[in-house]
This record gives structure tokens, C-alpha cells and sequence, in this order.
């Protein structure tokens, strides 16, 4: 059965690393991929990509119109197979990103082009409308993963994306569910403890500690994935150890988003 | 916010915004309006205008131009589109074009008004009507109206009066104005401006000229406020409405312009006993009125009428219809007898 899962998290926070390694993990088990950029940035899957932008789907119909399009124009393969689209969207300061990612939702689909083993799509830094909850509708991700560090602002973002995660999972009919929390370290003391507090108290679990590693800048630098680019690395370890976690997992639930003011003295328990 | 669902809130202050605008632009005769929004905006409000000009003896088609936008144009941003049409539009020989939003171009944050900015030497004028962010119909009436008024520059004040405000949609309009002019008449002040009613661009520039303006209804407030403080022209709330109002208004504009108003006033209170005398077959009988359409002005008036022609108002008596509106002048209170008459004899 297809496996459709998202990552959500603050913007900068690291999710297109940590989705474009995972996904060449997950790949590199034998498994056929998928990898969707949400973001209008379009920067997600460069790494899978050799260091290319490839085009974006709204930005090919905005040239070309949508009737003009077909499969091959928006998926594009990357790193071992992995088939990469970018959502793309409108500049900055204008239009509506949202509705872009709804519309792109659309056409793949009418292209036919959810399919594989499992579809990883890497979402904008917060759920800032209804069309950035797109992957978590209905047909979609069912399983999201909060990527965070243990900075306050980080986990305040994956704390509102808890929101709208126990939101759309209380509808009739949803499959989403929260399915852990990521810790992509800043190497900030007694991190990994912090960052497993938090995802207990919002009623899930940490499912993969990643130490920060000057492996990740290298492999960007040379334009790839620290999979390709360092595979004997121990940081090729963690996302493989990541990649081997999610596909077992099997704790799927609905968050307890915390009050700010529990949040924060979260975080003054671990300084 | 209107949240309030009953008939009395359905009128114009629920609504939408754009329509109300519409209203407004679609009067100024050598205009266009673009309407910046996906077709169907303009296209029921098209049908809407059409329909009720034909019913008002107007055969116009509303000169209106939807910037059509799709899905991609909300993703990427209307501002292109509203530029291409703008371009297309300013070829023709015309006053002046009003943009006016609507939701969805205003959920998006397209900058409406930075693009009406670039000189296309002819006035292209913005008005907000996103009815969304809690607008109405008469929201839109009013930006309409401010933003034509903002075009006009102040000048030498005459003997004369404005008509602010119409309802250009109402079924009467001919014949309110018509009684709004008898009566001005009587006092022999003549209509500088019907602001606005089928008139062109150019007519606006005599908008400040006028010693008095004459609002259609105290929801013009607003709009009288800020005609005041341009043009330093003060304003009389609403038309005349029933017999003791008939008289007052004519009072006040009389005041307004320091002429005698006692020969009009006295002519005035002869033609309305001769009415209530024409109408005495109906005088003894008790009516009842339809409440889900009586707003509280026109219910206050229709008791007046009714007092004063000897009807009872009770309960269990005879159904008449009342209009949404108070009835405008003497002739106002005719044509309301004239439906109460065939209620109480059909």
C-alpha cells in the first residue's frame, strides 16, 4: 500500500534537507519515491536534482496553460530514481501561494501521478491558509512529522501545525494523524531531551534525533544528498535509520497542541 | 457585520458591495466599469442592471468589462490582467473607468489602486467593493459615490440643489425624484446635479455648485459628511417622507436658502387634505401590515397616513402591502393609499 507522508515545520528549519535525504534513503531500500516541494521557493528537491531547479508546475502553466501540460513536463527524476515535482507559485508579494498548491494537488492528480511506494511531500515553514493543509486533506498525507529544533520558535511552529493537524483529523472521513516529531538539532544542550518532551506532550513521539553535521553543508555544496554525496557518513546513518523508522511506524495519532505559556515553560525545564 | 438573517436585513444592508457600486457607476453616462473579478461577477450584476433599467423604461445595456480572471490569475496575481484590460479599455473614447474589486481580488491583496495610479489620461477611478470584509450594498453605494465626488473640485455655489444618491434600482425612481422636483419647484429652487443619475463625467465638475446637497436616505450620512467638508455644502438627511415630513422638508430648504416657505407650506397641507379627502372610502376600516417587510421609518409612516385618514391598525384587520421604503412626498403617500385601497376592496 502507498504511503503518503508530509513534513511540516518552521521555514528554515531544515525540512527540504531532511525530506530530500529521506527520500533518497527510502529509495535507496528499494522502494520507488516520490518527492512533492509545497513551497513556492521551489528549492525542495534540488539536492535529488544535482543542484537544479527544475521547473515548476506553476510556473509551466502559467507559460504553457494547463492543457498544454502532460505528466512528463512536471516530473522530473532525480537522485536513484526519485521522481521529484516542484509545486511552485506566484512571486513573492502577490497572488495566492495557496491556491497554487491546491491547484498543483489537481492536476497531479488528473495526470494520474500519485503512485509509488510512498509519496513524501516537503510543506511550507506553517499552515498559513487552507491550501498549505492541502497534503493533510482527504486522499493525501495521512502520516505528518513535525521538523524541529529544540529553539523555542521551532517548536511554537510545530506546535501550530499540531493545530491544524487536530483540526482536519477530527473530520469525518480524515486519515491524517500526526506521526512523530523530528529533531533536526541546532546542537543546543539537552536538545534531544527537550525536543522529546515536547513531541510526548503533544501526545506523539521523537522519532529520529539528527545531530547537526558539517557533512549536510558539504553535500550541498557539491549538490547532493548526503546519501550520495557521503554515504559511509554517520549522518547518512541517521536519515537511513529515519527512513527504516517511518516505514515501521505504526503510532499514528491525534495532537494535544500546547498553550504558549506551557510551551515556553517547556523550554525554561531544559536550559 | 450584518449577521442578523431576517427579510429587513436582506435589503441594503446585506447584499453585495459590487452591486451597490455598480449602481452608482453604471449612471455615469460616457463611463465604463470593470468589474476585476472571474465573468460571473459582472455577469449577474449585468443581467441585474439590465432588467431593472428595462423595467424603469431605460433600454441601456450597462457598459461593463469583466477582467475575467481564472485560477491562474489568482494564483499568480490579477494584477495583469486589470493592466491589460485597463490598456484595451482606455482605447475608447470615454470619461472616465471605474475599477471595482471584488472578493476574491481582495482575499488575494491585489493593489487596485496602485494600478488605477499610472496615468492613462483619462480618470480611472478605484472603489472599493469587496463586500467580504463586512460591506453591503450601501457600502458600495457609498465608495461609488465618494470616489466620483473625488474628481470634483470645489467652485462658485449657485442657486441650486443636489440629489445625492438615488436608489437608481428602485421601481420609482423616476417618480420620487419627480415629486423631490415639484416641491423644489414650489419654492423655485431648480436641481444642479442628480449625483448620480444618468449623467456624463463632465456634469461632476458641477458637483460643488450646488447650495444645498439632498441626500435619498440618512444612510448617505456618510457620504453628505464628506461633500460637506469638500465643498462646504451642507445636507438635508433624506428625501421628504410622508405628509408631516413633506411639510418639514420643505421648511428646511427653505431655511436652507432664507426664502419664504409659507405659501409653498400652505399649498402643500391643501393638496394633502384634498387626498386623505379622496381616500375617505377607505377611512373607518382597520389594516394590518406585513412585518417581515416593514422597516421601522416606513411602519412610523404608514401609522402616520393611516391616523390621519381615520384607519385602525389592529391585528385581526385587512393585510397591506407596504414598500421597503418610506413613501417619497405626497405622491409617495398617494400611491401607498392607492395599495391599501385595492387590498381593502379586493
Amino acid at each position: 500500500m502507498m504511503k503518503q507522508i508530509a513534513l511540516y515545520g518552521k521555514g528554515g528549519i531544515g525540512k527540504s534537507t531532511t525530506s530530500a535525504n529521506l527520500s533518497a534513503a527510502l529509495s535507496l531500500q528499494g522502494l520507488d519515491i516520490m518527492q512533492i516541494g509545497c513551497d513556492p521557493k521551489r528549492d525542495s528537491t534540488r539536492m535529488l536534482m544535482h543542484g537544479t531547479f527544475i521547473p515548476t508546475v506553476m510556473d509551466l502553466v502559467r507559460v504553457r496553460g494547463e492543457a498544454a501540460l502532460s505528466l512528463p513536463d512536471i516530473v522530473y527524476t532525480g537522485f536513484n530514481s526519485v521522481r521529484c515535482v516542484e509545486a511552485g507559485g506566484p512571486e513573492p508579494g502577490v497572488g495566492c501561494a495557496g491556491r497554487g498548491i491546491i491547484a498543483t494537488f489537481q492536476l497531479l492528480e488528473k495526470f494520474g501521478a500519485l503512485r509509488g511506494d510512498v509519496i513524501v511531500y516537503d510543506v511550507l515553514g506553517d499552515v498559513v491558509c487552507g491550501g498549505f493543509a492541502m497534503p493533510m486533506r482527504e486522499g493525501y498525507a495521512q502520516d505528518i512529522y513535525l521538523v524541529t529544533s529544540g529553539e523555542l520558535m521551532s517548536l511554537y511552529a510545530a506546535n501550530n501545525i499540531c493545530k491544524a493537524i487536530k483540526r482536519l483529523s477530527s473530520r469525518t472521513k480524515s486519515t491524517c494523524r500526526l506521526a512523530g516529531v523530528i529533531c533536526n538539532a541546532k546542537n543546543q544542550p539537552n536538545e534531544e531531551e527537550l525536543v522529546a518532551e515536547f513531541a510526548r506532550r503533544v501526545n506523539s513521539t521523537l522519532v529520529q534525533y539528527i545531530p547537526r553535521d558539517r557533512v549536510v553543508q558539504l553535500a550541498e555544496l557539491n549538490r547532493k544528498t548526503v546519501l550520495e554525496y557521503d554515504p559511509d557518513s554517520a549522518q547518512a546513518a541517521q536519515y537511513r535509520s529515519l527512513a527504516a523508522r517511518i516505514m515501521k511506524n505504526t503510532r499514528f495519532t491525534i495532537p494535544n497542541p500546547l498553550e504558549i505559556d506551557d510551551l515556553e515553560s517547556l523550554a525554561l525545564e531544559f536550559i | 457585520m450584518t449577521s442578523n438573517p431576517l427579510p429587513l436585513n436582506l435589503s441594503r444592508f446585506g447584499g453585495c458591495t459590487l452591486t451597490g457600486a455598480l449602481s452608482v457607476t453604471t449612471q455615469v453616462r460616457d463611463s465604463v466599469t470593470i468589474v476585476h473579478g472571474p465573468k460571473g461577477c459582472t455577469h449577474h450584476n449585468f443581467s441585474l442592471l439590465h432588467s431593472t433599467m428595462f423595467d424603469n423604461d431605460r433600454v441601456a445595456i450597462p457598459d461593463l468589462i469583466s477582467t475575467g480572471l481564472s485560477e491562474s490569475d489568482i494564483i499568480f496575481g490579477g494584477e495583469g490582467a486589470l493592466e491589460r484590460t485597463l490598456d484595451a479599455v482606455t482605447k475608447r473614447d470615454i470619461g472616465a473607468i471605474f475599477v471595482l474589486s471584488t472578493c476574491i481580488v481582495d482575499t488575494i491583496g491585489d493593489d487596485v489602486a496602485a494600478v488605477c495610479r499610472r496615468d492613462r489620461g483619462v480618470p480611472v477611478l478605484p472603489v472599493p467593493s469587496g463586500g467580504f470584509l463586512g460591506g453591503t450594498f450601501q457600502n458600495g453605494v457609498n465608495n461609488a459615490l465618494n470616489a466620483i465626488a473625488d474628481t470634483a473640485e470645489p467652485c462658485i455655489k449657485g442657486w441650486c440643489v443636489n440629489i445625492i444618491g438615488e436608489k437608481n434600482l428602485e421601481y420609482e425612481v423616476e417618480e420620487n425624484y419627480a415629486e423631490v422636483t415639484r416641491l423644489l419647484t414650489a419654492l423655485g429652487i431648480p436641481v444642479n446635479l442628480r449625483f448620480v443619475r444618468d449623467c456624463p463625467m463632465i456634469d461632476i465638475t458641477r458637483l460643488g455648485a450646488a447650495r444645498l446637497n439632498i441626500l435619498r436616505d440618512d444612510d448617505l450620512r456618510t457620504v453628505g459628511e464628506r461633500l460637506h467638508q469638500r465643498f462646504v455644502t451642507p445636507f438635508i438627511p433624506s428625501f421628504p417622507v410622508g405628509l408631516a415630513g413633506t411639510i418639514s422638508f420643505l421648511e428646511s430648504v427653505a431655511d436652507s436658502f432664507g426664502v419664504n416657505y409659507l405659501q409653498a407650506v400652505s399649498e402643500e397641507k391643501v393638496l394633502q387634505e384634498d387626498l386623505l379627502t379622496e381616500f375617505n372610502d377607505i377611512t373607518g376600516t382597520s389594516i394590518t401590515f406585513d412585518p417581515a417587510l416593514t422597516d421601522s421609518d416606513t411602519f412610523k409612516l404608514a401609522c402616520e397616513v393611516a391616523d390621519r385618514i381615520g384607519i385602525t391598525i389592529d391585528r385581526d384587520g385587512c393585510r397591506v402591502p407596504l414598500e421597503v421604503s418610506p413613501p417619497v412626498g405626497t405622491a409617495g403617500v398617494r400611491r401607498m393609499l392607492h395599495r391599501w385601497r385595492r387590498a381593502i376592496h379586493a
